[in-house]
């Protein structure tokens, strides 16, 4: 099986959640509970981390409970990387099938450009910086998974959505016109938080040849990546989000002899 | 809406409330009533999303199912018994109010989730608020006879 046909599984899985979760609390089942800001599972709680912190910076309190919270994303991106970006992110499965739509459309982007490796870095900061400014979470109303899931829980609940929806049509419309994966890539606080995350055991895509693997300069991994990256050549971090699909595509051409891998 | 909305039970006072609510609907989600609804674009980017309760179309009936599920604590999550909820007071316009002028109405006197407590009627059948027993819930405004109604909570006020 295809790391991609595994990805897709877990994307279409989390987008019937993202359903399910609110029709089933409308029920009063209330098990599960909540949206991609803060989720509960039964007693577990998961906050969105950027979320988490940048409340504690405008509130100038720590709650114990939101920071335990936290506990669980960061501890799966030190361990994976953003595989939340990749595998589960409404986001990203909205903005890889707005991709596969721009290149049926061979829509030509207004700008095409190398993906910068730290910009999402510097508006993640920036994000972080403007909360306690101006007094209240401002990156809960820049978190496009939040506000994907929170919406379609309160188009369940209310029968109405918010202007928050603005930023997800605003995002993929500039995805299919302007800049390919542009938010993803150069912009998501939330990603962009969780890749400060990142250490030297964190799982990760690497180009390691030996007798068996070698790579044949091909260059079809930079290709397959729809952020811009050049997995081959090494420059991928903090943006690459651990999809796969470079791996995939090395491996469809180069069968066992693949040289890029997930390595720890 | 007002300048000051009304917050579910629990709410921390308004200005810490905007800081750490994270405006993620899990109170709106959870509430069976329906009774928090999400503050829009109009009430302003600081208000936008965060939870509110417009008592005319649907009061609190204080389930306290809400408070625990806050995951930011702008809800204060050890809130359980509705006596203890200060959402804001009830005030009547007597200038207004059916009973205040003559005419027979209990109605939110009988509806009051305090009942006895935080509404009692005085020796001429006149509803009055103990101002330290009123929760807030907006039954009262809600049931309140009048078109517009003459017995409104004021959101917040104390802690």
């Amino acid at each position: 099986m295809t790391i991609r046909r595994a990805r897709r599984a877990v994307q279409i899985l989390t987008l019937g959640m993202i359903v399910l979760i609110p029709i089933l609390n409308r029920a009063e089942i209330t098990f599960l509970s909540g949206t991609f800001y803060s989720l509960a599972i039964g007693p577990v709680w998961i906050t969105d981390p950027i979320i988490g912190f940048q409340t504690m910076l405008t509130s100038l309190r720590i709650d114990k409970a939101l920071l335990l919270s936290m506990v669980i994303p960061l501890a799966a991106a030190a361990v994976l990387g953003r595989v939340f970006c990749s595998w589960m992110c409404p986001q990203n499965t909205l903005s890889e099938w707005v991709d596969h739509l721009a290149d049926r459309l061979s829509s030509k982007r207004m700008f095409t450009f190398r993906t910068p490796r730290h910009v999402r870095t510097a508006v993640t900061a920036a994000v972080v910086l403007a909360a306690p400014l101006a007094g209240f979470p401002l990156a809960s109303l820049l978190s496009a998974p939040g506000i994907i899931s929170a919406q379609t829980a309160r188009l369940i609940k209310e029968g109405a959505v918010g202007a928050e929806v603005i930023l997800i049509a605003v995002i993929l419309i500039a995805e299919l016109f302007v800049a390919r994966r542009v938010w993803c890539s150069t912009l998501c606080p939330v990603g962009g938080f969780l890749a400060l995350f990142r250490f030297r055991r964190t799982m990760r895509v690497a180009l390691v040849e030996d007798a068996q693997h070698h790579c044949g300069r091909c260059h079809a991994c930079d290709e397959a990546c729809q952020l811009g990256l050049a997995p081959m050549a090494g420059d991928i971090q903090p943006v690459c989000h651990n999809c796969g699909d470079c791996i995939d595509t090395c491996a469809r051409l180069q069968h066992g002899a693949r040289p890029l891998v997930f390595k720890r | 809406m007002n300048s000051k909305p009304l917050r579910p039970p629990g709410a921390i006072a308004e200005t810490d409330f905007l800081a750490t609510c994270i405006r993620c609907g899990k109170c709106a989600q959870i509430c069976p009533y329906g009774s928090i609804r999400t503050a829009g674009f109009l009430d302003g980017p600081v208000m936008m999303g965060t939870p509110v309760i417009v008592p005319r179309s649907k009061p609190c009936y204080l389930c306290m199912k809400c408070p625990p599920v806050c995951p930011s604590g702008a809800l204060r999550r050890e809130m359980k018994r509705k006596e203890d909820v200060r959402m804001g007071i009830a005030k009547i316009d007597d200038k207004e109010c059916l009973a205040w002028q003559g005419t027979l109405c209990r109605s939110c006197y009988d509806d009051c989730p305090l009942f006895g407590e935080a509404i009692v009627m005085d020796k001429e059948l006149r509803p009055v608020v103990d101002e330290k027993k009123c929760v807030g819930c907006g039954i009262c405004e809600n049931v309140c006879p009048v078109e517009e109604p003459t017995i409104k909570v004021r959101p917040g006020g104390r802690t």
